[in-house]
């Protein structure tokens, strides 16, 4: 990130190598559209350029920034469009024809098994919350409308997942993290 | 209500007045990050996908594009002084500070390379520094006799490698990494061209299977890189530890 603080072309296209699979896998997820995504992720590593700056190492890893940007962008591309319904329709189409090139990346595939078996072994109830949340960016308002639950339900249920979710990750140690 | 800003998941009313209350909550604002940390793991459960390779270069033009334009206020700086002033004791004026802001420029750029120099360097410390990486050295062989490089990977095969002394590479020709295992076919790595001191930066993901043992070498390749080695070795590599 100094390097690309720095106006380092080749330090940001290593960036973007590095982690353009994660990303736009889940841009993908979020969108359901392969255009969409593909944009916002040319806007994500962009702003990443002309705000590298912004980057503090010592509050955090660069994936973690990465991510939440890129994230927090797919929502509000989301929440831009039009129809929900009509995007998530086309990306199904889209999704369905390319399961990535995760085989071609050992380590990705070991820290997805280590998040999907950790996502697995959460109750429904919760694991159900978190995903509405993180891919769909709905509000836990929203969520509980969605599983007509009540709120303070889905409040409790959204936290104690994640807790959960932190410390199965946890009790991984240096396994996990990029 | 930590957990779930991390998530984004406040209602319009929670969110502002937890972003207000961030502001001046040093302790809420580190265990925010934390759970974005957690969050951000959720990521990693969407199945990898493959953009667009115009993606990667429609990023790269844009930046360019914008490095381009951030020249252009001097420019239109130089001629608006220029039309403004019109005589011949202001244009030797106007020259001699454009070869000022010229050489300052220059200066400025050196400062600039050698700063980003700093931070590669800094980089690889770090990468090398990590727990259980390893270091490597590669010395330079036939063409490449002269030419030094490192290189170090992380237990993840996280690598980066600095060379320098390389041979300018002609138009079209990279330097690209290999990894060798045994009498197995070399596997392919990234391409790299250096400066035009022979310095050289790549970043680059060593293969599992080459992870505890294999040699790793340089060779001259076509920009795009290829499958299998066409060119001599200029860089091979010796453990130093």
């Amino acid at each position: 990130m100094k390097a690309i603080a720095a106006r380092d072309e080749a330090a940001l296209a290593q960036l973007y190598d590095r982690y353009r699979l994660i990303l736009f896998g889940l841009l993908m997820r979020i969108l359901g559209n392969r255009e969409e995504a593909e944009d916002v992720l040319q806007e994500v590593f962009l702003q990443v350029w002309r705000k590298a700056d912004d980057f503090d190492e010592t509050r955090g890893r660069p994936f973690t920034w990465l991510v939440t940007l890129g994230r927090s962008r797919g929502i509000d591309r989301l929440r831009s469009l039009a129809s929900r319904e009509r995007v998530a329709e086309a990306g199904a189409r889209e999704a369905s024809e390319e399961v990535s090139d995760a085989a071609s990346d050992a380590f990705l595939s070991e820290q997805r098994g280590l998040v999907n078996n950790a996502l697995a072994q959460l109750p429904d109830e919760q694991k159900g919350p978190l995903m509405l949340a993180y891919f769909d960016g709905l509000t836990q308002s929203e969520i509980a409308t969605r599983l007509g639950a009540p709120l303070g339900t889905v409040k409790t249920r959204m936290r104690t997942g994640l807790i959960r979710l932190r410390e199965m990750l946890a009790s991984h140690g240096e396994s996990f993290g990029f | 209500m930590i957990p779930a800003r991390a998530l984004s998941a406040l209602d319009p009313a929670e969110a502002r007045a937890f972003t207000d209350h961030l502001a001046g909550c040093e302790e809420c604002r580190r265990e925010l990050q934390e759970w974005e940390s957690t969050a951000a793991a959720m990521a990693v459960s969407a199945n990898p996908m493959e953009p667009s390779p115009k993606v990667r270069e429609r990023i790269l033009d844009e930046i360019r594009n914008e490095s381009k334009s951030e020249v252009i206020p001097f420019r239109s700086a130089t001629r608006n002084i220029w039309t403004s002033f019109g005589s011949l004791g202001a244009i030797a004026a106007v020259i001699l500070l454009t070869a000022l802001i010229a050489g300052l420029v220059v200066l400025w750029r050196q400062n600039n390379a050698r700063q980003l120099e700093l931070a590669r360097a800094q980089e690889f410390m770090e990468l090398a520094t990590t727990p259980g990486a390893k270091t490597m050295r590669l010395d330079g062989v036939d063409l490449g006799a002269g030419a030094t490089a490192k290189l170090a990977y992380d237990k993840n095969g996280h690598a980066m490698l600095m060379a320098d002394k390389l041979p300018k590479v002609p138009q079209g020709k990279a330097y690209q990494l290999w990894f060798i295992v045994g009498k197995n076919p070399p596997m392919p790595g990234k391409t790299f061209v250096p400066d035009d001191t022979g310095k050289g930066m790549l970043e680059d993901q060593v293969p599992a299977t080459a992870m505890d043992s294999a040699v790793f070498a340089i060779t001259m390749e076509p920009v795009s890189g290829v499958d299998a080695p066409t060119g001599p070795i200029y860089l091979r590599s010796s453990t130093i530890n």
